[in-house]
């Protein structure tokens, strides 16, 4: 059994670090509609943010901390993207026809609020599933 | 310390909501107003004042800045010399530093500061080992470091 090194300074950068890469994530998230970005590589991005945590500790650890099943993560996603092109059919519309209109929020004043957000929230939660779901199966084969 | 940073910033909200005014200049005013009524009440916390602190962090910044720029200077003209008489080696450093984050800061800034880069952290994180470009006067980078970088972190962290 070969004595593990201390990985002190990987560790505290990487719990550092880890807060900038997601809230860069859920930037990307949101500045896709106007500006590059989107579901898939914000998504990317969160994913790498936890490969980061993974890389610092072990699976073990990642697990107690975050408790999520990721193919659960993976069909909730599905479940959403789906539900949101099936709800145009309510209104008479063809299928994944997304609706937009401009409200008065509190804080953030006048704000375009499109369904296409909720589809991309599905996509999101794929592509965060379907990475983790496909590095924590390797790394657990040993 | 964060007690008394969430208590100047309740004052500055305080301050917004009796004006009746919310905006930027509103607030920074609220805070310095906020910081003076700390400052009249500091003898009922139990720590000192956080702007020490903050002017503790700001101390360290700059004397990492001078230091990188000095030490880069340094490492130029090794260089640029024709003949480089180097002695590498490495050497064990004891910190005094007791918390995680604080031994991972030391560890940052030596490494950043060319000359010098850590090697690895001992499993009672209490042993930094360096490796040194010029190991032949090793008291000196020990006392060095000592007196700087750690020195700046203990203010901080006190």
């Amino acid at each position: 059994m070969k004595k593990k090194p201390n990985d002190l300074i990987l560790q505290t950068v990487t719990t550092v670090i880890s807060f900038i890469i997601i809230l860069f994530s859920i930037h990307l998230f949101f500045a896709g509609h106007y500006t590059p970005g989107g579901g898939f590589i914000g998504g990317l991005m969160t994913a790498a943010a936890l490969v980061l945590l993974l890389l610092a500790y072990d699976i073990k650890t990642l697990n107690t901390i975050l408790p999520f099943d990721y193919r659960l993560m993976t069909a909730a996603g599905l479940m959403i993207a789906v539900l949101t092109g099936a709800g145009a059919l309510l209104f008479n519309q063809p299928f994944l026809t997304h609706a937009y209109d401009y409200f008065n929020l509190p804080l953030l004043g006048e704000t375009s609020l499109h369904t296409a957000v909720l589809f991309d929230i599905g996509v999101y939660l794929v592509v965060i599933g379907v990475t983790m779901t496909i590095i924590q199966t390797i790394g657990e084969s040993e | 310390m964060a007690f008394q940073v969430l208590l100047n910033f309740f004052l500055a909200f305080l301050w917004m909501f009796l004006t009746g005014s919310f905006s930027i200049s509103s607030f920074i005013i609220g805070y310095l107003l906020g910081l003076l009524v700390i400052y009249v009440l500091r003898r009922f916390f139990q720590t000192r004042i956080y702007i020490l602190r903050v002017w503790a962090i700001l101390k360290l910044t700059l004397l990492f800045t001078y230091e990188l720029i000095k030490a880069n200077i340094e490492v130029l003209a090794i260089v640029l010399r024709p003949k480089m008489d180097l002695k590498p080696g490495i050497f064990k450093y004891d910190t005094k530093l007791e918390h995680g984050w604080e031994v991972t800061l030391l560890s940052l800034l030596i490494t950043l500061t060319p000359g010098t880069l850590v090697v690895d952290v001992s499993d009672d994180n209490g042993t930094l080992y360096i490796h040194a470009l010029n190991a032949a006067d090793i008291k000196s980078n020990i006392s060095s470091i000592r007196e700087g970088f750690e020195k700046a972190i203990m203010e901080v962290s006190r």
